[in-house]
């Protein structure tokens, strides 16, 4: 288990260290093969976990490399968990009051008759446009981290234009579409930090941009 | 004029190690057991000690047939001037050896 363990943490400490420092990951790793007969093989490879993070936090391709994942792993993937858990457990958060659509349908009031029909058979293709925007953030996410950036713009403006639809599509309705206009704001300020991303990636390698222009 | 920084404690415990065998080829292993450093200090300060021109580093066939090679350090002579520099400071400087 510890074997297996320390294996994992050394694995991961080599795919950390920059391509830049590829030496010292294969040497870091010759010498964890010394550290396991001797039965410190996990506090050893531990440290070269550290060293690894170190190092990627002194240099600027290791700090961009921090951003991008953070930025996909830390904002991307929770707003996708956000919207994608919004369109499958019944739009909670969608309409004021987080009352699902039974708060938007005014329950109990004159007019529910009258809209009642209409709403109800507004709710699939408003869960299918924030489903769109859920997977649409799992795309740009799973783009940004291959550093594919061509395949981010694309799926950035695609999900755009779901935001925009989604915003028409309840104003269209007379629903009260402000938390769906917060979205598509959060929307755009992710898409505007990450053209920051690809200017700065651009800046680090400039071999890559012209190997595959966005 | 710009004062020279004097290197770290872990550092100068590093130049200390390959100094006192300065001609051989130390690896990062033996080195983290005599120094006491553990990997996690000892690679950033060799990286950053290679950088500098401090220590050379070389791939080393290892004494036992069959084992893979290992990376392989030891001081330049900027290296060895420094740990020299350092030590004769600490002779200036450690009451102990004042006295002596």
């Amino acid at each position: 288990m510890k074997a297996a363990l320390s294996r994992a943490v050394m694995a991961l400490a080599m795919c950390c260290m920059d391509e830049s420092r590829h030496e010292w990951s294969a040497a870091m790793r010759a010498e964890f093969d010394t550290a396991i007969p001797e039965g410190r093989s996990l506090s050893f490879a531990t440290g070269c976990l550290v060293a690894a993070w170190r190092e990627m936090l002194t240099r600027e391709e290791g700090r961009y490399t921090l951003t991008n994942y953070a930025l996909a792993l830390g904002v991307m993937i929770p707003m996708a968990a956000l919207q994608i858990g919004c369109a499958l457990f019944g739009l909670p958060y969608l309409y004021p009051g987080r009352e699902g659509l039974s708060g938007a349908l005014l329950v109990g009031a004159e007019h529910e008759a009258l809209i009642r029909g209409v709403y109800q058979t507004a709710v699939t293709p408003l869960a299918f446009l924030l489903l769109l925007l859920g997977v649409g953030h799992l795309g740009i996410a799973q783009a940004m981290l291959q550093r594919e950036w061509d395949r981010v713009r694309r799926i950035g403006t695609l999900t755009l234009a779901a935001s925009a639809t989604l915003v028409i599509f309840m104003g269209v309705l007379f629903l009260d579409s402000s938390q769906a206009l917060l979205q598509g704001g959060v929307l755009a300020i992710e898409l505007a930090t990450i053209a920051v991303v690809v200017r700065w990636h651009a800046q680090l390698f400039p071999a890559a941009v012209d190997e595959h222009p966005g | 004029m710009a004062r020279k920084r004097q290197p770290s404690k872990q550092m100068r415990l590093l130049l200390e190690a390959l100094s006192a065998r300065r001609r051989e080829w130390r690896h990062g292993y033996d080195l983290m057991k005599e120094t006491g450093l553990s990997s996690g200090t000892l690679y950033p300060l060799l990286m950053r000690m290679t950088d500098q021109g401090l220590v050379e580093a070389e791939w080393r066939e290892p004494a036992q047939p069959g084992r893979p090679a290992r990376h392989a350090y030891r001081l330049t002579a900027a290296g060895f001037a420094l740990a020299l520099e350092q030590s004769e400071d600490r002779g200036r400087l450690d009451p102990r050896t004042a006295i002596a």
